[in-house]
């Protein structure tokens, strides 16, 4: 029997995983993805089917509302998933970033989640649906970017505090993904020369991360040891 | 100028100086002999033992002028990042206003701050960063997400900057997660019936915190129930988080933020 077709909202899904997952759960789903282009540069690269808003983050309270207004629109009076992705950082020299690095790594990456976490759970609720919060092996500290890694500590205290707080309600989750083969680090500003050879495919990554998804446990790790343990080859459909 | 540069005395800062934990580390550094900056909102009463600059630090165009500020004083050889704000509640009735502004006081002013002054040369070689973080950085706090997730935000930052900072300044990160205390801000945030008496007092932690600092301690947790709660939380902070729940947000009996 197919599963019963969700609706889920997915931040930053204009490309790397957040891409890559949105193009496994079309079809299938409801999806309406957020993110910081123009429709014009959004569209083309989203499969047919796909909602878009254009929603920068880095104005979380402006970016919380242009979502939540996108949900009306389309008619959505629940939600059942709800995928925090979107992210960014910078690869700085000295442990020292400049004041707009810090504020942009930090209203993407943790303010913006915590205003969207808090606008849509009465969607969320209605569903029974599930949060989850897109995090960073680097949540554990990383002298590279430390805005980031802070960032993600951050959304990682979020989950464990929500996860009390709504359960039996809202499934709140945290999933850190290890070193991915996306664009992000050269966004960065930082290359990782040959060893992004070795990253995970952001394919691969998308796999594990619908099946985190689908499993609903927190928090989850999705690095090297499930990947070439076979972690996406069997992981849980949504 | 020579003789009197060197026998000015050394430069600290503390900020959030005006009350509770901030108020004690400026009496101890300045009883230690340094010059304090006290950084507050609000004006600190009589007779301060630091010279009071006045800041809003949930608005960003005065943490950025704060900075030049700072760098004409310095360099700092003790810079305290203490101030911070709650908001207790559950976490979908607290105004998104009063989430924003927290992490704006409790996470992006002090990292703007450190890098800043990082940047300017205001560090003295040989100086002791403090990031004030909280106990619950072990184990997740229901009932204050938004808070939790801020100090988590901190303390991990702070951990990040610790080798960097070595290297490229030649200063000592530390993080300090303190307990309840017995202040004004755990007064107003704790459930109905806590035992303020359990609290440990500002001045002692203060002082426990500057010790391990000087010492060059990366994680500090002052007292001796912060540092079993800590292991504890460590091992297994899911079970203890539920513990949390059952003793804090079940037992919430108002919203404060
Ligand atoms: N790649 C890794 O090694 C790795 C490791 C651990 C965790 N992660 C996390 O995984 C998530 C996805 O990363 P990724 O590797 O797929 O990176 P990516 O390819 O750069 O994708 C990030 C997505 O976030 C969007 N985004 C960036 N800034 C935004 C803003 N201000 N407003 C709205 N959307 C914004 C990007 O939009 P554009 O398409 O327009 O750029 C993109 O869609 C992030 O949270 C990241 O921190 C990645």
């Amino acid at each position: 029997m197919a599963a019963a077709r969700r609706r889920i909202v997915i931040t930053g899904g204009t490309s790397g995983i957040g891409l890559a997952l949105v193009r496994r759960l079309a079809g299938r789903h409801d999806i309406l993805v957020a993110g910081r282009r123009d429709d014009a540069d959004a569209l083309p690269v989203l499969p047919e089917g796909v909602r878009y808003v254009h929603a920068p983050l880095t104005d979380p309270e402006a970016a919380t509302r242009a979502i939540a207004e996108a949900l009306l629109k389309a008619g959505w009076v629940k939600l059942d998933n709800l995928i925090l992705n979107a992210g960014t950082g910078f690869a700085v020299e000295g442990g020292t970033e400049t004041a707009a690095q810090v504020r942009d790594t930090l209203a993407v990456n943790l303010t913006a989640s915590v205003l969207l976490a808090r606008a849509l759970f009465p969607w969320l609720d209605k569903a029974a649906g599930t949060l989850t919060l897109v995090g960073s092996v680097a949540h554990t500290g990383q002298g590279l970017f430390p805005a980031y890694a802070a960032s993600k500590a951050g959304l990682h205290g979020l989950a464990r505090a929500l996860r009390a707080e709504w359960a039996g309600r809202v499934a709140v989750q945290i999933v850190h993904p290890g070193p991915t083969r996306t664009e992000m680090h050269q966004k960065a500003g930082h290359d990782p020369g040959r060893l992004r050879t070795i990253f995970i495919p952001a394919d691969s990554m998308a796999v594990m991360l619908e099946g985190a998804i689908a499993a609903r446990r927190s928090p989850v790790t999705l690095s090297f040891g499930r990947y070439w343990t076979g972690g996406a080859a069997w992981g849980g459909k949504l | 100028m020579g003789r009197e540069a060197v026998s000015a005395p050394p430069n600290a800062l503390v900020t959030g100086a005006s009350a509770g934990l901030g108020r004690a580390f400026a009496e101890r550094l300045a009883a230690d002999g340094f010059a304090v900056t006290g950084i507050d909102r609000d004006a600190p009463g009589a007779d301060p033992p630091f010279d009071h600059v006045r800041c809003d630090l949930a608005d960003p165009g005065a943490v950025d002028a704060l900075v030049g500020e700072l760098a004409a004083r310095g360099p700092f050889n003790w810079v305290v990042l203490n101030a911070g704000i709650s908001a207790t509640g559950p976490f979908e009735m607290i105004p998104p206003g009063a989430h924003a502004r927290l992490l704006a006081i409790n996470t992006e002013a002090p990292i703007v701050l450190t890098a800043g002054l990082a940047a300017a040369g205001a560090l003295a070689p040989g100086a002791r960063l403090v990031f004030v973080s909280s106990l619950s950085h072990f184990t997740g706090y229901p009932g204050a997400a938004s808070y939790g997730a801020s100090k988590d935000a901190l303390a991990v930052y702070a951990k990040s900057i610790r080798a960097p900072f070595k290297k490229a300044y030649g200063v000592s990160v530390s993080v300090a997660c303190p307990g309840p205390l017995r202040t004004d801000h755990a007064a107003r945030h704790a459930p109905e019936g806590a035992d303020a008496e359990k609290r440990m007092p500002p001045y002692e932690a203060a002082r426990r915190i500057l010790a391990g600092a000087q010492r060059g301690k990366a994680m500090i947790t002052p007292g001796a129930g912060a540092t079993v709660f800590a292991f504890i939380g460590g091992l297994a902070p899911g079970p203890v988080t539920s513990v949390m729940k059952r003793i804090i947000y079940d037992k919430l009996d108002r919203s404060v933020f």
